[in-house]
């Protein structure tokens, strides 16, 4: 019924993932909102998703927590974008963010792949 | 990371709207790459993007700083729903004004009396006030100076204690004498109020009880300004006080009126400035008893140490002296917001309670507001539903519902606050011109301020946040789908309606009780006999004690008006007396039968006035037994006194007073006859003994009282020519009619009843007006029902016995509330009542009839209403 709370849910549940996500975008260059949303599809063989509601307010999180810096630049195409890079401090965050879902999907899996001849994903 | 707010923020603002702006031109770049038209492409893009606003409202809540834009966008819708309906804006915004503005005025009066006790001392929270012997609520000064000098320096617990007596005395030496209140005080007496010279100095220790053939004065700051032009080269200077020269040694800084909370000193001179007082100096019991005392506890001593210490010097005093100290001679201390040497004490048992009476009326105002804004709410659920289902959340609804209350309030406290700074210098309008230099008034000073806002904030959010609260609870599809009938504003809102009004009519209702029993004294006190006779009676005080006259001449003198003024035509008596009834002054004496040997701890305190021959006889006050004074009862006779009954009754029951004596000041005094009680201080006092001796034998002050034929008050311009054309120096002064003298003793009552009066008719109104909000919104709501109903084959009269009985139960439930309530309420107020009880059953009857005929009257308009209205109209209205 309430469409901002939603929004702000949704950014909870994916708030770990989604911010290593992005982070783990701006790895390969900076890039702008746009691009990040095209990446991620490219990337996850259009599984994953991004809403505008969920990345802009997170890269302004991420920019307020120092883990990504942004400027304007001209795009190739000619369009004036706002370019965001990951910071010393983000790529920190994201090897720690990395680790941390690494032992998550260790630990998922040692729960779901009991028997892993049976397994299927 | 936090920046100063609202910098950049417009900036950051523009930034977002480009990203999001250049996000869609590169969508819409990809998919014409891709070979869609330029129009689909923009409309997917936009779809895809989803809602823009959302996203940005959602991107800025992350900057940390979005607050204040908030708060602004609340701002500026309340102020946008405000305007919409202003009559509601107006009504609301007035009536919380004048119920601020209520408390403020009350709290402005405490303020600037209780709260301020001594201008321009320091702390006067440390400051105590000594009592000696039974509490008293109208004290006479209790210590001796002998006995407040063992006390002063045998303590412990005081960083110092001072002493002063109150009097008046005649400035002579300018063209008119000039009648000056004056103070004799201790050497410390500045020192221990706290108070710095403005020129000059203080008094000395060795100054305190040595005379000196040119005694040292003190100025107050208003007399320097006034009598001597402020001359600032005063200090040295020779002045001349009821005949002697004094010298100046220093002027009070501004607004200090010395230590007798409501009272003005002019000026302040040495215990014995002039060494004719050696006898009260070196007494301990008798006219020697003549001090007021203050003391300043050391930091950190509580009021109780502080009375246990000295009491144990009193102890041992009481012990070395014991004759001089018959009775009781407890010491017990009262801080100055209720000293009772003063006005204070008076007014601490009546403002604490009024400033209570504003408290209900602020909070009626508050529920009566509520009830209006929630009704406003719920008929705006189309609205906040809509807005719900747009994506507003709750919290931003209630936050911006309550944005309108704080708006109202915060309007109504600058009103009120406007108001306040007029209404607290009215205080003053209710003592009328009397012989004591009271100078009560209220003050507006940042308390004030605080205590505006703080009852605009709180009574803000009573109004504003409980409606907004419930009526975001509403479920917005259910209100959206709903029709009216359905949706009058749910059960939930309908019992906070109605609670609402139960608690406007409870509270209303002990307003109205509590001013109907204080107009009721107030008319009793008009009407109650004092047992004199006070109409058609001039007095003039002639400053024959304090201007300088000798003993003799001052006898000379009395004679002299006692022969002219009643030459006069149209007088009918003249008398003298040194005292006037009811003018919240009285003398105090210690008397003893003749023989009899008191017990430890026993006071026998009586009353006493020195009245000439025909005294009683112009009073019309009765001589029971005996006789009145005559001019034979002078000098060379035997002491004689008239005894009261109440004092004949203490010294001698069952006996024949007439012929008995009495020990007064060390000399006997013969009974010679006893006057039927009256009244000496207030209305409701509890008689005290008085006893009354001959003016031409112990007389001290010189009032002339004269019984006239017709208005007393057109004599009193020949009556001062007549004292003048004697000697045009004698001071001559309080010249009025007995009738505006007296006026003092009510003046409290008078306070009382108009401002509960007041009070209690906001009250009424606003319970009426709210009862009948309610009916008639829930009658109209519903309209459609009562349609039905017609149509289906109801009366009139069912339809209106439905509506009615709907409002008397409210009614009914108020008054039933607002009675348990009253009942606790009119206790407090007991004690200020006279000739009716607290619980006076027709005053109860006559308020609760007088609110249940309005209410019925305002639930009747509606009734009526719905009644008329075509059943056909009625039920398409939806």
């Amino acid at each position: 019924m309430n469409e901002k709370d939603q929004y702000k849910n949704r950014i909870e549940l994916l708030q770990g993932t989604l911010d290593m996500l992005i982070l783990q975008t701006l790895q390969w260059g900076q890039q702008h909102g746009y691009g990040i949303v095209q990446a991620l599809r490219l990337r996850s063989g259009d599984v994953l998703q991004v809403e505008t509601g969920s990345l802009y307010p997170a890269l302004h999180r991420l920019e307020r927590q120092g883990w990504v810096q942004s400027e304007w630049k001209q795009s190739e195409s000619k369009q004036k974008a706002r370019y965001y890079r990951i910071t010393a401090k983000g790529k920190k965050q994201l090897s720690s963010d990395l680790g941390r879902w690494e032992r998550i999907v260790e630990a998922i899996g040692s729960v779901m792949y009991v028997k892993p001849e049976e397994s299927e994903s | 990371m936090k920046r100063f707010p609202s910098f950049g923020f417009q900036r950051r603002k523009r930034e977002l709207q480009e990203e999001i702006d250049a996000h869609l031109q590169m969508a819409i770049a990809d998919r014409v790459a891709r070979g869609e038209t330029a129009e689909s492409a923009r409309q997917a893009a936009a779809r895809e993007f989803g809602n823009i606003l959302l996203v940005q409202d959602v991107t800025r809540d992350m900057w940390g700083q979005a607050w204040l834009e908030q708060l602004g966008r609340d701002l500026r819708y309340a102020l946008r729903q405000l305007r919409k309906s202003p009559g509601f804006s107006i009504t609301a915004t007035a009536m919380l004004a004048v119920a601020i503005c209520a408390n403020s005025t009350v709290f402005s009066w405490i303020d600037g009396t209780m709260l301020r006790p001594i201008p321009g001392a320091r702390n006067t929270g440390d400051l105590v006030s000594l009592q000696r012997g039974e509490r008293n609520f109208s004290p006479t000064p209790p210590f001796s100076y002998l006995d407040y000098r063992d006390l002063r320096e045998q303590n412990r617990a005081f960083a110092g204690i001072l002493a002063y007596h109150h009097d008046w005395i005649t400035l002579t030496g300018g063209a008119h004498p000039e009648r000056v209140y004056i103070a004799n005080v201790s050497s410390n007496y500045f020192d221990v109020l706290g108070i710095k010279p403005l020129l000059g100095r203080f008094f000395l220790a060795e100054e305190e009880s040595r005379p000196d053939a040119v005694p040292n004065v003190v100025l107050g700051y208003s007399l320097w300004k006034t009598r001597f032009a402020a001359d600032p080269a005063i200090v040295g200077k020779s002045i001349e006080i009821a005949r002697h020269p004094v010298t100046v040694i220093g002027v009070a800084p501004e607004g200090v009126v010395g230590a007798m909370p409501g009272i003005r000193e002019d000026l302040w001179v040495t215990l014995d400035p002039l060494g004719t007082e050696v006898w009260r100096m070196t007494h301990r019991s008798g006219g020697a008893v003549w001090l007021n005392v203050i003391g300043r506890l050391r930091p950190g001593v509580s009021r109780a140490q502080g009375a246990q210490d000295l009491d144990t010097v009193m102890r041992n005093i009481v012990a070395a002296y014991p004759d001089d100290h018959l009775g009781e001679n407890r010491i017990t201390l009262d801080p100055m917001w209720r000293s009772p040497f003063g006005a204070n004490g008076y007014l601490a048992t009546t403002l604490p309670i009024l400033l209570a009476f504003a408290a209900v009326v602020l909070l009626l105002t508050g529920a009566n507001v509520a009830t209006l804004t929630l009704v406003r709410f719920v008929s705006r659920r189309r609205e906040l539903a809509i807005r719900q289902s747009l994506g507003a959340n709750r919290v931003q609804l209630v936050r911006q519902l309550v944005m309108e209350g704080v708006v109202l309030s915060i309007v109504a406290g600058a009103v009120a606050l406007l108001l306040t700074s007029w209404t607290s210098k009215t205080f003053a309008w209710f003592f009328p011109a009397n012989s004591n230099p009271v100078i009560l008034n209220g003050s507006m000073d940042h308390k004030v301020v605080i205590g505006i806002a703080v009852s605009s904030l709180l009574v803000g959010m009573l109004c504003g946040a409980l409606p907004a609260w419930r009526s975001s609870h509403a479920p917005a599809a259910e209100v959206l789908k709903a029709e009216s009938a359905s949706i009058s504003g749910g059960s939930r809102n309908r019992k906070l309606l109605s609670g609402l009004v139960v608690a406007q009519i409870a509270l209303s209702l002990p307003l109205l009780i509590c001013s109907g029993l204080f107009l009721r004294t107030l008319r009793n006190l008009a009407n109650a006999n004092p047992g004199f006779e006070q109409d058609h009676i001039l007095t003039a005080t002639v400053g024959l004690n304090i201007a300088g006259y000798s003993h003799d001449e001052e006898q000379v003198i009395r004679h002299k008006i006692l022969d002219r003024v009643s030459a006069l035509p149209g007088v009918k008596v003249t008398s003298f007396t040194d005292w006037i009834p009811m003018t919240l002054s009285h003398k105090g004496e210690d008397a003893y039968p003749e023989g009899y040997v008191p017990h430890p701890h026993e006071s026998l305190q009586v009353y006493h006035a020195e009245v000439a021959p025909r005294y009683f006889e112009s009073l019309h006050i009765p001589i029971l037994e005996g006789r009145e004074f005559t001019p034979d009862d002078d000098e060379k006779a035997p002491r004689v006194l008239i005894v009261d009954q109440t004092a004949a009754r203490r010294y001698w029951p069952g006996q024949d007073p007439l012929g008995k004596r009495l020990r007064i000041w060390g000399h006997l005094f013969t009974v010679v006859g006893v006057a039927r009680n009256s009244t000496h201080m207030l209305m409701n006092e509890s008689p005290e003994p008085m006893v009354y001796m001959s003016f031409f034998q112990v007389g001290y002050e010189t009032i002339v009282q004269v019984k006239t034929e017709g208005n007393p008050a057109d004599f009193a311009p020949a009556v001062e020519n007549t004292i003048h054309e004697i000697d045009p120096q004698l001071p001559v002064f309080d010249v009025r009619p007995m009738r505006e003298s007296t006026q003092i003793a009510s003046s409290f009552a008078v306070v009382e009843s108009a401002l509960a009066g007041m009070f209690a008719l906001i009250g009424l109104v606003l319970a009426v007006t709210g009862i009948y909000g309610v009916v008639a919104y829930r009658t109209q709501m519903r309209t459609h029902e009562f349609g039905i109903r017609m149509a289906l084959g109801a009366s009139r009269v069912d339809v209106l016995r439905l509506v009615l009985l709907q409002g008397l139960w409210l009614a009914g439930t108020g008054v039933a509330l607002g009675l348990a309530f009253a009942l606790g309420l009119t206790r407090l107020i007991a004690r200020l009542l006279y000739g009716i009880g607290a619980n006076d059953p027709i005053t109860v009857v006559s308020v609760v009839m007088l609110l249940g005929a309005m209410s019925m009257a305002a639930c009747y308009l509606p009734a009526h209403r719905a009644v008329r209205r075509n059943p056909v109209t009625a039920i398409r209205e939806l």
